[in-house]
């Protein structure tokens, strides 16, 4: 970099790589242009009696990965099967308040559960592809949902986005339960991708994986947050302190009648959850002086 | 501190030379051994009588024609001809037994693991179980009533009386099967946005499959067996040519083995054994067939 | 693998090398100010040191970020505190550009002596040569290179004692002049100590042990 300088009037050179500057310049910045997708309102959740969650109020912004920590029991798998209406499969789930997605509430009763879940895809803990084959297992949610056109390029794109392609692309009609744990896993959000989400809800998605799998998901999601909009549970919060541009800690409130009940207790960019929490229930559970 | 008793040697207690306790056990477990080892040889030696006894007593009957001919004559003196319209009649009625109890048994299965609550599930479940329980001959008599009263004895009469048989046996095996499908695959389908019904229809189902094709199996040779239902629902059927009407009674190898052994002469008998020895032979042949789906089946979901 | 990592490393390396280059132009413009006994000058430098420092924030408060949410370990870590101290002797020398600028403007209206500010033209050369020297080392992670810092050392350090000499040499009316020249050289003198030190550093870095090239307690007697 030459320049013209009222202080020096002699040219300074630095060995200085320019591009590493621009692309620092070209992020984008946490807090700029945020856009949201989810307005949680006093979200309440219980199972029968038992109460799971309790007046969880936040948003979900757009293009950013979400992460939701906390100790075990605290609502996490809960919460987040909210936002896709999945708990509706189990008889007991109770939901109180409001989950706006672009404004429209997911449990208005006019609302059909299955359309929010083409919108609303999730990939769950253990990976489960269908036993069929590794096209088929991409395939099939365009069949059912009448995405037929282009079928072959609408596989290759889900697979590509997914980072599998070129793993699996002369063995499309093999088995897909002969892949590695991390490549199931990979196929599986291939498969929930393939469908055109907006959002992309991931339960614990590397819990079952080895390290470099983890990491090779991991990397995926900072990929991902570019097109969609990623919500990941997860347990170890050094991936929500790698991967997550924002982080809500939820933790645990024990009620009048000694039951205990998921609350959300701080929710900031991520950055600031680690350095500087502001509560200091996060700080005793980021540092692991929780319980 | 470590508190071992100081004269025990270590290296004699891991080597187990001089524990008596030890002796005893190694008795006790070569004596059970040698139970279970006599019991089964038991079991399976009864299966052996039986069927060295069929063959041996049918054995005189056995040739060509008495695959492919039909009786010569109604049933008095020597037996002439073969059994011809006795296979071609148990076909029919396994047929049409199969072609009713598969479908429904499968929709049952369907309907009580996949979307019925828990306690019709469990209502559902047990009416299965007294159903295989009826004794066959009230399953007949049943029939009779309701079919044969009316419209005379038929092919369809028979195999309906079969299909209530053989229903719960399709059932309850479809069920297990269904069970055996991880939910992480109803899961899958339905966070992809696809409604329920097609994701029992394209991948629970297909998964299943296997086992579905077990049960039936499995069904197919009990009823193929059964003679009580037919006696009043198909048995006054014409000896002597093959019927393929299923609006007519049709003959079958068990009522066969029936008339055949209450006639006096002996070649008779012997068509009896030789046709018991044919019904034997389908049965293990489909047994065999069945355990094939299954570890196919297995192999699929196991992975 | 570790995208995110990487580029937070890489980001946090090129916002040094910027501050590097903050540096040099703080000494550039403190030595010409020195040399044309410019005060206005001299302004202008104290002023540009609130850049400097807010660069110094931003590396300081990327590097907790980065310690926090990215848990490196080994070589990762290794280059992360050695950016950390890099970025604490980055600030301090360009706090001595401030000071060199502060006695420039102290002296304004005295007499110079002119083969003293040639000398200390020739220092302030010396002394911008170690910083880009360390800043390259750093850069190709050159052990050697960051090395041959200590003989550049070495001669800043004997000009330092020339210029005590000089200065007790100096006519009467120069003395004031001369006491204030005293303290500019000791301030070049550190800021090529701290070159010294962003050397050490790299050598932290490559070889995971920390030495110094010399030790200010065992001095080598020099010629």
């Amino acid at each position: 970099m030459t320049q013209e300088d009222p202080v020096t009037q002699t040219d300074t050179m630095v060995n200085v790589a320019p591009i590493e500057i621009a692309q620092r310049r070209e992020r984008p910045q946490s807090t700029a242009a945020r856009e949201t997708v989810f307005d949680i309102q006093n979200l309440s959740v219980s199972y029968g009696k038992a109460p799971a969650i309790k007046d969880v109020s936040f948003e979900i912004y757009h293009n950013r990965v979400t992460a939701i920590i906390g100790p075990s029991g605290c609502g996490k798998s809960t919460f987040i099967r909210t936002l896709n209406r999945m708990n509706d499969l189990v008889p007991s789930a109770k939901v109180e308040g409001e989950v706006l997605y672009h404004g429209v509430d997911l449990y208005a009763p006019k609302v059909d559960p299955v359309q929010v879940r083409r919108r609303i895809g999730m990939v769950f803990q253990k990976p489960n592809p269908f036993p069929k084959s590794i096209y088929d297992n991409v395939a099939w949610g365009l069949r059912v949902l009448g995405m037929k056109d282009n079928m072959d390029d609408r596989v290759q794109h889900a697979l590509e986005q997914a980072a599998l392609w070129d793993d699996v692309r002369h063995r499309l009609k093999k088995s897909a339960l002969g892949l590695s744990g991390g490549q199931q896993q990979r196929l599986c959000i291939a498969r929930a991708l393939a469908v055109e989400p907006e959002v992309l809800l991931m339960d614990e998605p590397a819990s079952a994986l080895d390290p470099i799998a983890t990491s090779r998901i991991e990397d995926l999601m900072h990929e991902l947050k570019n097109e969609y909009t990623i919500v990941v549970v997860t347990h170890n919060m050094q991936q929500a302190a790698r991967v997550a541009d924002m982080t809500a800690f939820f933790g645990l409130e024990v009620l009048a009648d000694k039951s205990r009940t998921g609350i959300l207790v701080e929710y900031a960019e991520t950055d600031k959850i680690f350095t500087q929490p502001a509560d200091k229930r996060t700080e005793d559970y980021v540092t692991g002086r929780f319980g | 501190m470590a508190t071992t008793p100081p004269n025990i040697d270590p290296r004699a207690a891991v080597l187990f030379q001089t524990d008596k306790r030890l002796r005893r056990r190694r008795i006790v477990n070569r004596l059970m051994e040698a139970l279970g080892t006599l019991a089964s040889l038991l079991a399976v030696s009864v299966l052996v009588i039986v069927v060295a006894s069929v063959v041996k007593n049918g054995w005189s009957a056995f040739s060509v024609d008495f695959f492919t001919t039909s009786p010569s004559s109604s049933g008095f003196g020597t037996a002439e001809g073969g059994i011809l319209p006795s296979i071609v009649g148990s076909f029919v009625l396994v047929l049409i037994a199969t072609l009713v109890a598969l479908p429904i048994g499968v929709m049952v299965a369907i309907f009580v693991s996949e979307l019925a609550p828990r306690k019709l599930a469990d209502t559902i479940r047990l009416a299965l179980d007294v159903i295989n329980g009826l004794p066959t001959i009230v399953t007949g008599i049943f029939i009779f009533s309701v079919l044969v009263l009316a419209q005379g004895q038929s092919a369809i009469a028979g195999g309906l009386a079969l299909a209530i048989i053989g229903l719960p046996l399709v059932a309850r095996s479809a069920q297990e099967v269904l069970r055996l499908v991880p939910s992480s695959y109803r899961e899958a389908g339905l966070a992809l946005g696809a409604p329920r019904w097609r994701t029992i229809l394209g991948v629970i189902l297909p998964t299943s499959l296997g086992g579905i094709l077990t049960g039936t199996t499995l069904a197919i040779a009990r009823v193929a067996g059964e003679t009580a239902p037919l006696l009043f629902t198909c048995s006054l059927a014409i000896t002597t040519s093959v019927t393929w009407d299923p609006r007519e009674p049709v003959q079958s190898m068990p009522l066969t083995i029936f008339t055949s052994a209450e006639q006096p002469d002996p070649s008779f008998h012997a068509q009896a054994w030789a046709t018991g020895a044919v019904l034997l032979g389908f049965v293990l042949i489909v047994s065999l067939i069945s355990k094939f789906f299954l570890a196919r089946s297995r192999r699929k979901l196991a992975r | 693998m570790r995208v995110t990592l990487q580029e937070d490393l890489d980001t946090l390396q090129a916002s040094l090398l910027e501050e590097g280059e903050l540096v040099l132009r703080a000494l550039r413009g403190a030595l010409n100010a020195l040399r044309e006994a410019d005060a206005e000058l001299a302004d202008e430098v104290i002023a540009f040191d609130d850049e400097v420092d807010q660069r110094y924030l931003e590396v300081e408060q990327a590097i907790e970020a980065l310690l926090a949410r990215q848990t490196p370990v080994a070589v990762d870590l290794r280059l992360v505190l050695a950016m950390l101290h890099i970025n604490l002797h980055l600030e301090r020398m360009a706090d001595y550009c401030v000071t060199i600028a502060k006695l420039t403007k102290l002296v304004a209206g005295l007499e110079p002596d002119s083969r003293m500010i040639q000398a200390f033209e020739e220092m302030g050369s010396r002394a911008e040569e170690m910083i880009k020297v360390a800043l390259e080392a750093f850069v190709d992670r050159d052990v050697d290179e960051a090395s041959s810092l200590v003989d550049l050392d070495e001669l800043i350090d004997r000009a330092n004692r020339r210029v005590v000499r000089q200065v007790l040499e100096l006519d009467p009316e120069l003395s004031e002049w001369g006491v204030r020249m005293l303290l500019v050289s000791r301030c070049l003198e550190r800021i090529g100590d701290h070159a010294v030190d962003i050397g050490e550093q790299v050598a932290y870095l490559v070889t995971a042990e920390f030495r110094e090239f010399t030790d200010a307690s065992h001095p080598v007697q020099g010629p």
